[in-house]
């Protein structure tokens, strides 16, 4: 037959390294700043560098910047050659390219300025989820269009990989992004309360799975081979890797709500399928593994392997420690805390950032003609990373586990013993030590970026690869009895049909039935609409990124329910759009702050927000002057609560005309408690609005004891 | 707690269902999967399992 000669393109999957790099650096270096906010609050500076707005621009750089180019790098670059095919189109390489990186600029700008859904990593406003929804298109396309011409009959395990990505993400985004926009810039959630919450970790856990892990997987099972030189240990594992994980991934959502309002047949779902994950997961880690069966006395002196290997290790600790900590008891201890920050940094930095690396290294000179700058520099870039991964993790298992015991021990007398503030202010050596971690692994990437601009500098870019192969003739004759996988690997459309009947046959049925449990959540008669100056205060709390730090869901324990009053109520969350349950604590729960025990004065919460270590000293809370300077944004008022009535919350009709006159009123009444406290402020003041909400928090329950608890 | 989740749960029909439903869809499907896979013959794994090390020049570089 004869044979074809066609160009493979490495231009693009240049570029895409390029990125790689630089927003790994970017995101490093946000997280690294935040890191070190925890320890000197000082460093709040400004309102567009306080650590809410500035930890979704840490964590979205990471996630959807550093992992999603190294995500197309490594399609692009291995797509083309298990096809035997340039990619579909150059135009289409070039739009994604450019798409995505604008859209990570524009991430980057609408974060710090507050712009968001407040949903964690899809807090990306509509415009922004809009272009994702489009680029992930142009993605799809090119991809299949290279897997249909194809030269190569069959579809290697990779290629699965990236197809389900492909397909799953797409679901994901789309579900998770539905929203009531209500101006060019600002939405809200279509779903409310616990449905947003069941949505919000269908999606975030997803994203880990769909996003984090499987494409990475699709590499792994990729430039593993390649860079040890032997085909992967056991292919059929390989099989039953991609089915199952990609089966079990999708139910696993529910284990971030353990002890929520969450029905708990949901959360038992959650749980059950979280721990039969581990066995895909360690079934993927040992084929990783094996694969250098007989290769072992290369990884002392390869470190593109040492790379790996410690890539994969790290794969299978966090996929081990995931499904323990989806057990009910252990999430009891360890939700909430720092051992879960521990927990997904061993997955960022240990899986995906040691796989990018060993992947950049391989690539870039192969690519470039030429050999790698130094490999001494590469080898102390691992070690560095490695130390690096240690010096975070290990902080922040000690001081998670630490936060968990102080925050449950009573005193003989049978009361709390530690304050929250006394939990915080012990944090902070642990916070010091895992910015240290951070400085290490950073640096590394900083060593790297020498070692490949040196590497760039002595080579040139091979653009246009040249390769050889055999052109695929359509086989007309029907194999009878032909092995179903082997068909389904042919066909790479029924192929991702499937994955995604695999994917949805989960989502469905963990969804669908609580959203019919919307007409039959018991509605606290008690529980209201928020005001209009509340609302507009929620508005705020969720663009400062409150809900980074503070939840607001008080779990049904005795420490809990002693600390923070009467644990939370399904029932009690149907207004909130979005849900903000929060799944960290750095500052102490927030669900029942108007009422209570917890219950401040105006004046307390308006000078805490001005200075708040001058209230509770040693607080790391960043101060908010800048909420006494703003005024409440009440040109927005009517279209807020426009768009909040066709959601569902029942504004009587045209109470929008006089919603700004109430807000007014009820600002008033602050401003004269405040005047009363001593405190002068006009009542437009953003900050008044945010005092309301602080103060509205808990209340409707604690207003009607008797409607709620006759249950 | 329970009591009031319960009161919801209790009002779709056959919510206790579902979990065992589920449990036994992917019990199958990984039954099915396990056998299928193990009926795969042993040349064809040795192709797809070295689809990525064909016509690979020998690279300038190793480390």
């Amino acid at each position: 037959m004869q044979v074809e000669k066609f160009y493979y393109d490495n231009r693009v999957v240049k570029n895409f390294a390029y990125a790689t790099i630089l927003w790994g650096a970017v995101g490093m270096l946000a997280g690294l700043y935040i890191a070190l906010q925890l320890v000197f609050p000082a460093l709040n500076i400004t309102q567009y560098g306080s650590f809410g707005r500035l930890r979704p621009l840490h964590t979205n750089a990471v996630i959807f910047a550093f992992v999603g180019n190294g995500i197309f790098m490594g399609v692009y670059y291995s797509l083309q050659r298990l096809c035997k095919a340039r990619m579909f189109s150059d135009k289409l390489s070039t739009i994604h390219f450019w798409g995505w990186q604008l859209i990570i600029v524009a991430a980057a700008i609408t974060l710090p300025l507050g712009l968001t859904q407040g949903a964690e990593y899809a807090e990306l406003i509509w415009p922004i989820d809009v272009a994702i929804t489009i680029i992930w298109v142009v993605f799809g396309w090119n991809m299949f269009g290279t897997i249909i011409k194809r030269r190569e009959k069959h579809l290697y395990v990779a290629i699965w990989f990236y197809i389900a990505t492909f397909v799953t993400v797409a679901v994901l985004h789309i579900v998770r992004s539905g929203q009531l926009p209500y101006s060019f810039l600002h939405s809200y959630s279509w779903y409310s309360g616990v449905q947003d919450a069941l949505v919000q970790w269908w999606y975030g856990h997803n994203a880990v799975a769909f996003f984090l892990t499987t494409p990475y997987l699709g590499l792994m099972y990729y430039f593993m081979p390649k860079a040890a030189n032997r085909p992967v240990y056991s292919y059929r594992l390989s099989i039953i890797h991609f089915w199952s994980l990609i089966f079990l991934y999708i139910w696993a959502g529910p284990h971030h709500l353990l002890y929520t309002s969450l029905p708990n047949w949901a959360q038992s779902l959650g749980v059950v399928f979280s721990v039969m994950l581990i066995f895909p997961s360690w079934g993927g880690m040992i084929n990783g593994l094996l694969t250098l069966r007989g290769a072992w006395d290369r990884v002392r002196d390869d470190v593109i392997l040492k790379f790996m290997v410690v890539a994969v290790t790290a794969y299978g600790m966090a996929t081990f420690e995931g499904p323990m900590l989806s057990l009910k008891s252990v999430s009891a201890i360890s939700h909430y805390t720092d051992w879960i920050v521990a927990h997904v940094h061993v997955g960022a930095l240990g899986w995906n950032g040691m796989l990018t690396f060993g992947v950049l290294y391989w690539l870039i000179p192969r690519i470039f003609k030429t050999n790698l700058y130094s490999k001494k520099l590469a080898a102390n870039h691992f070690w560095l990373a490695t130390l690096g991964i240690l010096f975070y993790a290990i902080p922040m298992y000690w001081a998670g586990i630490q936060q968990s015991l102080m925050w449950k021990q009573f005193t003989e007398a049978g009361q709390l013993k530690y304050t929250f503030l006394e939990t915080v202010t012990y944090m902070k050596p642990f916070y010091a030590m895992r910015s240290l971690g951070g400085v290490l692994y950073l640096t590394g990437v900083f060593i790297m970026f020498y070692n490949i601009y040196k590497t760039v500098k002595s080579g040139k870019l091979v653009a246009n690869e040249e390769a050889e192969a055999a052109p695929l003739v359509k086989e007309y004759v029907k194999h009878t009895g032909e092995h179903w996988h082997r068909v389904i690997e042919r066909k790479p459309i029924q192929f991702m049909i499937l994955s995604l009947v695999v994917i949805l046959i989960g989502g469905a049925i963990e969804l669908i039935p609580t959203f019919m449990i919307k007409s039959n959540v018991p509605t606290i008669s008690s529980v209201k609409p928020y005001t209009p100056l509340e609302l507009q205060g929620r508005d705020i709390y969720v663009r400062e990124g409150c809900y980074v730090c503070h939840s607001q869901m008080i779990r049904p324990f005795r420490s809990e329910t002693e600390r923070y009053g009467e644990y939370s109520k399904a029932g009690e969350f149907v207004y909130d759009k979005p849900f903000q349950w929060g799944s960290k604590r750095t500052g102490p729960d927030l669900a029942r702050e108007g009422t209570g025990n917890l219950k401040k004065s105006d004046g307390w919460h308006f000078r805490h927000f001005r200075e708040p270590s001058s209230m509770s000293e040693g607080s790391i809370m960043p101060s908010y002057p800048f909420l006494i300077d703003q005024s409440i944004d009440t040109s927005l008022t009517a279209a807020k609560i426009n768009a909040m009535r066709s959601l569902g919350v029942p504004y009587e009709k045209g109470y929008e005309k006089f919603a700004n006159q109430e807000l007014m009123t009820q600002a008033n009444s602050i401003r004269i408690n405040l005047k009363m406290e001593g405190i002068e402020v006009p009542a437009n003041r953003e900050v008044i609005a945010l005092i309301a909400y602080m103060q509205r928090l808990g209340k409707d329950i604690s207003n009607n004891k008797t409607a709620t608890f006759n249950k | 707690m329970f009591k009031f989740i319960k009161q919801y749960a209790e009002n779709i029909s056959g919510v206790d269902i579902y979990p065992l439903i589920s449990l036994l869809i992917f019990f199958t499907f990984f039954i099915v999967l396990l056998v299928l896979v193990k009926k795969m013959k042993k040349e064809r794994i040795e192709i797809l399992s070295n689809l990525p090390l064909e016509n690979e020049e020998l690279p300038n570089s190793t480390l």
